[in-house]
């Protein structure tokens, strides 16, 4: 396991003249390729810039293997001067030296990096469409894909309110959500904010990521509109779900990596995030069969599931909802990632 | 279960649901929203009339990798490269820490571009920002009024108390 070596973090000291010991030692011992990176600093000489930083650190995470060394960087020194991202930084920010404590912190943080945490888990939040949530290890952090597939569900409640309010100019009944696996509560949190009247269960079987979910909720004043269950929908009947029911909707990124996948998963993955939030068993299915078990008992005539699902699973999960046809469930659509790859499916349970 | 218990069972139930919401459980009328991931064209710069841009003529790109994506990657790359094929103009958006947010921005940033390099002078975004310099300048000149102004009372006022 590499992480940062005594000789590197003196390197890194020397480069702080405040740092420097005011004893009988004198200069330090600057190597050429130290001393030309402190020719490079674009302020005084000793005084360092974001840019010089981030271009430091850079170099530390690729010399001991650390993957998107430049990514890192760059959202660790933006975060210590708060901003998001290295390109939202303002001109100001972009020039001015950093202050003692500010290296101080960047220095914490990536070394946190150098042990393969996640940049998420690091600075301890990230971000999920427009809401910043707390993110805490082991609970499973909130991938880009899955902005779209709440933009599917809104798509979806819009074009059914549509529908009735052209039909029926009568009031109707909020829709209601059950999220099955909400993690740090993005996906729910989401649909909450962007869904105005919508009720959301959210349940997970893990207790952190139940806990995750309410703090961010309590950070974001969301609290009316939703409630978190610690429940594990893999044992027993619906019964615990069916008094917050029925349903319009069921939401869920259930695990979905086919067992075999798991061990080659990147270490940021294997070393801190939960497995069970991964593994979907030897098809990558086993979750999605329980929650399309249970789907029929808890989700109103026309009500729909939307999943995240492996590129793999769109035929699967079509043939396997065919060799159930007892369920009533039809395999709607299916919706492609930003990257081209079949990666949602909006299963529809067809009215009696 | 007799009828009657199990309307009664029915309005328990009922009530208990209710319970769970709040005082929020009353029916309300929703509210349609028409903003869908597709829907591009309705952002922030509505008040102004610029080209519409057609997905068809955008080529996007994203440092997500060629690995399988989703669950099995956290790659924390988000940003997003935007091409108008016809006019070759290219935006590059990291501007936040959302791909969706990156690539609504990025969009907007395009569609600003692409009216400027068709319209020209002609275009809003141009009028726009030389309303804007020209309001600088007002203020600044202005400013500089102001400030002859005082020295010359404070001059005035001097001279008075000789």
């Amino acid at each position: 396991m590499k992480c940062l070596t005594p000789s590197l973090l003196r390197r890194f000291w020397r480069l702080l003249p405040q740092y420097v010991s005011a004893g009988p030692s004198q200069s330090p011992n600057l190597s050429p390729k130290q001393s030309s990176l402190r020719q490079s600093c674009s302020a005084r000489p000793g005084l360092l810039t974001a840019p010089d930083v981030v271009s430091y650190w850079q170099k530390v995470f690729e010399k001991n293997g650390i993957p998107e060394a430049r990514e890192s960087s760059e959202y660790i020194v933006s975060f210590v001067l708060g901003a998001k991202t290295f390109q939202s930084l303002d001109s100001e920010k972009l020039h001015a030296p950093l202050t003692a404590a500010q290296q101080e912190q960047i220095q914490q943080l990536s070394c946190k990096r150098l042990e393969r945490m996640p940049v998420q888990y690091v600075l301890g939040e990230w971000d999920f469409q427009d809401l910043t949530l707390k993110m805490r290890p082991p609970v499973f952090i909130p991938r880009p894909e899955t902005e779209d597939l709440v933009s599917l569900v809104v798509e979806e409640e819009s074009r059914k309110c549509g529908v009735k309010n052209s039909a029926f100019p009568v009031a109707v009944p909020p829709p209601v959500i059950l999220e099955i696996g909400c993690g740090s509560g993005a996906i729910a949190l989401s649909l909450l904010r962007k869904i105005p009247q919508s009720r959301v269960l959210a349940v997970d079987k893990e207790e952190a990521a139940v806990d995750l979910t309410r703090e961010n909720i309590h950070r974001l004043q969301l609290q009316d509109r939703i409630h978190v269950l610690h429940h594990n929908v893999s044992y027993g009947s619906a019964k615990h779900l069916l008094p917050w029911g029925p349903m319009d909707f069921i939401v869920s990124n259930p695990p979905y990596v086919f067992h075999e996948d798991m061990a080659s998963l990147d270490a940021e993955i294997l070393r801190y995030e939960d497995l069970d939030a991964l593994d979907g068993g030897d098809d990558g299915m086993r979750v999605i069969k329980t929650i399309l078990t249970l789907a029929p008992s808890l989700l109103k005539d026309s009500g729909s599931v939307f999943l995240e699902v492996d590129p793999r699973h769109p035929g699967m999960v079509e043939d396997w909802l065919r060799a159930h046809p007892d369920l009533l469930l039809t395999l709607h659509a299916v919706h492609k990632d930003f990257c081209g790859k079949p990666r949602f499916l909006h299963i529809q349970k067809q009215s009696k | 279960m007799s009828v009657p218990s199990l309307f009664t069972f029915t309005l328990i139930l009922r009530q208990r649901r209710a319970a769970i919401w709040g005082p929020w459980a009353q029916r309300t009328q929703r509210l349609s929203l028409s903003w869908g991931p597709l829907l591009w064209a309705a952002g922030k710069r509505s008040s102004l009339d610029l080209v519409e841009l057609s997905e068809t003529e955008l080529k996007e790109q994203f440092v997500r990798g060629d690995g399988p994506g989703g669950q099995a990657t956290n790659k924390t790359s988000n940003c997003v490269v935007l091409k108008h094929v016809p006019s070759g103009i290219v935006v590059k958006c990291h501007q936040t820490r959302s791909v969706e947010k990156n690539r609504q921005i990025a969009r907007e940033i395009l569609q600003e571009k692409v009216d400027l390099f068709y319209k020209g002078e002609d275009s809003d975004v141009y009028r726009e920002k030389k309303a804007s310099e020209k309001k600088k300048q007002e203020k600044k000149r202005r400013a500089k009024e102001n400030l002859e102004r005082k020295k010359h009372l404070k001059e005035m006022l001097q001279l008075d108390r000789k």
